[in-house]
């Protein structure tokens, strides 16, 4: 269970983070949608703690995430998957999707080795497993980023906007994979500007804006059944495109 | 990694205090290019200088041992404590005998005027408005310079180079100790009649060494009087290989082959290496060492005083020519202490480079993307795996054409080493060219050299570089 409690973020005088009070539980899709600028990646990455809060706490199963020497125990639990995938240029397909394991001593190197075979099989690019990320397209970065953050065996699975760098004919490729994932109830949050995905794929979604959360409801509630104003417009604009 | 410790200290105490001595050592301080006096033969220094001084260690029992370095550098050395006794046909004068202790007179010199033999000077009074040449820091320079205000005075670092300006025309005369300009007339040069001054050589000494001073002017007296410095003289006059018309091939004989040139250019090339290689080393490690500093500071606010002194590192190496850093390093630090002067350079050039690699290593980390940072803190990884694992090998493929650059510059810089007395290519050079009376093909093998080092380098980080970007064939 993740709670989020009074969350708040300042760049320096500018407020982008104005108290959240959220809490999700294991197994649930949740998906954050909301005009840009409003806070969403912020938010996101103040779980992990890429982001210093500026104030209010977040726990995971009752524990703190906070920067003590707990921090890098924590953040193993929660897997982030980033919009410019951000794969190890320095290390071939295999070794990206190891290396974090292999180091922090989680498993062996050939248990590791053995389990990313089986996955990147799974999303057949066992092929490719000695290329480098510049010899990849897009979904298949993504797909291995995917994969490098399954292997720590994660509990949570963050996820900011993963398919808007891709050409279209690559969501696909990703939003599969991400559903494959689901299946094994994974708790996932979702940041993204794809609606139909986030319609069909999520269980909960949030709507931010100005630092908030103005609506949280299932999936549902939130497309069909909108009350706030602000979400009804930010709506409409998506459809009118 | 134990034993390699062990072996690396092993191998700097080696270094540092040289092979182990079985007799005390004497050490002259000169500079071989100044024939009858010290010059080079067959690679050993010989000269008139070199006998007398022998002599000398020989009446105290010691050995002989030469340092060949520039003739300004001489008094400093035995100012320092670095060298016993400086002879270069030094002439006596009121300023350096207040720097130094002189020995009586072995020896007078005349200041002659080197002219062409198409010159039209003819007297000294037809050298007012004319141009002349002199080495640097010489009893020439400074007569000159406070007596004839209206000559134009071109200050040589070497006498070869002086008259290569007065055969290039260039200046209309070089005023320098009769005695080696004799050895270097040739068809076109000839010597002014009249004598300009005449001074008095004699050997330096410390200030604190009374002792030696007796013992040295004990020797020089019964030289004297056995009439052995004339013989000496005579020994050393007329064996240099004269310029005049040879061909192309005897230059380059005698530049290269006779007297077996080539050992210098060999040595030289193997200091030139080991140095820059040693340096080279020492710049990537400190250079990274302060790098990281820097970044820690920068990015999680710690380190404080050291990235205070890492800065101010950086500032003052980057400020200064590394010409004064080498002199900085070997006449104040190791003023003292018995130092090879290989180590000096390695010290040197690499604090030098550490400088300028420090700040090509840190651009390069703050060019590693934040995201692939982000991903490995993400996962859970520490600052130092993320910087180990990703950041420092993805800087380096970054900065590797900027590092490559550093290292070739690092080889040319090595050059300055001369100034310290080390044999490296550019000295070997210089050597050559005071038996020779030729700079001719020992500057332009030695600038071969330089071009292939450059070469080899060049394509030894593009293939790295190849290597790193991970391109297949
Ligand atoms: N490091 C930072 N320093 C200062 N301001 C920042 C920083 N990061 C984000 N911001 C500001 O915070 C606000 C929220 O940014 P954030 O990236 O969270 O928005 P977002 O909802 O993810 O937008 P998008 O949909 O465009 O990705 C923006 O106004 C942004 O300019
Ligand atoms: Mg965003």
């Amino acid at each position: 269970m993740l709670e989020i409690k009074n969350l708040k973020k300042n760049f320096g005088k500018k407020k982008v983070l104005k108290g959240i009070n959220l809490t999700i539980e294991k197994g649930e899709l949740v998906g954050i949608i909301g005009p840009s600028g409003c806070g969403k990646s912020t938010f996101l990455r103040s779980i992990n703690y890429l982001e210093k809060p500026s104030f209010g706490h977040i726990l995971l199963d009752g524990i703190e995430i906070r920067d003590n020497d707990k921090l890098r125990l924590m953040r193993r639990r929660i897997g982030m998957v980033f919009q410019q995938f951000n794969l190890f240029s320095n290390m071939n397909v295999l070794d990206n999707i190891i290396f974090a394991p292999v180091t922090l001593n989680i498993m062996s190197k050939e248990s590791a080795i053995k389990k990313a075979r089986e996955m990147l099989k799974k999303i057949n690019l066992l092929d490719k497993e000695k290329f480098y990320p510049n010899e990849l397209s897009g979904g298949q970065k993504q797909r291995v980023a995917i994969i490098r953050t399954l292997l720590m065996e994660p509990e949570i699975i963050l996820f900011d906007e993963p398919t808007s760098a891709l050409d279209p004919e690559m969501i696909g490729e990703v939003t599969n994979l991400m559903r494959e994932i689901a299946k094994t109830k994974m708790t996932m949050i979702i940041v993204s500007h794809e609606m139909h995905f986030i319609k069909n794929f999520c269980t909960r979604v949030l709507f931010m804006d100005d630092g908030k959360i103005i609506e949280d409801g299932s999936s549902k509630e939130i497309f069909n059944h909108p009350k706030d104003e602000r979400l009804k417009t930010f709506l409409s604009k998506i459809k009118n495109i | 990694m134990k034993k390699r410790i062990i072996l690396l200290i092993s191998l700097l105490c080696f270094l540092i205090t040289g092979c182990n001595e079985e007799k005390e050592k004497l050490v002259l301080a000169t500079e071989a290019s100044f024939a009858p006096f010290e010059y080079y033969q067959e690679n050993n220094i010989v000269g008139v200088d070199i006998d007398i001084a022998r002599e000398i260690a020989k009446e105290l029992g010691m050995e002989l041992e030469i340092k060949d370095v520039y003739f300004d550098s001489i008094i400093n050395e035995v100012k320092t404590g670095k060298s016993d006794i400086g002879a270069a046909g030094i002439s006596y004068t009121e300023e350096r005998s207040r720097e130094v202790n002189f020995t009586i007179n072995y020896m007078d010199a005349k200041q002659v005027l080197v002219i062409r033999k198409n010159s039209n000077i003819k007297k000294i009074d037809d050298l007012f408005k004319k141009k002349i040449a002199v080495q640097l820091g010489t009893v020439a320079d400074d007569y000159l310079t406070s007596n004839y205000p209206n000559i134009e005075i071109i200050r040589e670092k070497k006498f070869l180079a002086a008259i290569e300006d007065l055969i290039d025309y260039k200046v209309d005369g070089v005023l320098m100790d009769e005695i080696p300009a004799k050895e270097l007339l040739n068809d076109n040069l000839m010597i002014l009649d009249e004598p300009l001054v005449v001074d008095h050589y004699g050997m330096v000494i410390s200030k604190n060494n009374q002792e030696l001073l007796d013992v040295c002017n004990k020797v020089i007296t019964r030289l004297k009087e056995e009439g052995k410095i004339d013989e000496m003289l005579l020994s050393h006059m007329g064996i240099t290989t004269k310029k005049d018309n040879k061909s192309l091939y005897d230059k380059f004989y005698d530049s290269i082959i006779y007297d077996s040139r080539y050992i210098f250019i060999l040595e030289g090339l193997r200091n030139t290496l080991i140095i820059a290689i040693g340096a080279v080393i020492l710049g990537v490690i400190i250079g990274t060492t302060m790098a990281i500093i820097r970044n820690v500071h920068d990015t999680k606010g710690k380190f404080k005083i050291l990235n205070y002194l890492a800065r101010t590192y950086i500032t003052v190496i980057r400020g200064t020519p590394s010409i004064l850093q080498l002199m900085i390093i070997y006449y104040v630090i190791f003023k003292t202490s018995n130092v090879s002067i290989i180590l000096v350079g390695i010290l040197s050039f690499g604090i030098n480079s550490g400088a300028y690699v420090a700040e090509i290593v840190r651009g390069g980390i703050n060019s590693v993307s934040e995201g692939q940072k982000e991903a490995g803190f993400a996962l859970g990884l520490s600052y130092l795996q993320v910087m180990k694992h990703i950041v420092i090998p993805n800087a380096l493929r970054n900065i590797l054409p900027a590092l490559g650059n550093e290292f070739i510059t690092l080889v040319k810089e090595t050059s300055v080493g001369a100034y310290i007395g080390i044999v490296e290519l550019t000295k070997a050079s210089d050597i050559i060219a005071s038996r020779t009376y030729d700079y001719f093909f020992p500057l332009m093998i030695i600038a071969l050299i330089y071009l292939c080092i450059t070469l080899v380098l060049t394509k030894i980080f593009a293939k790295i570089e190849k290597r790193l970007n991970h391109v297949r064939n």
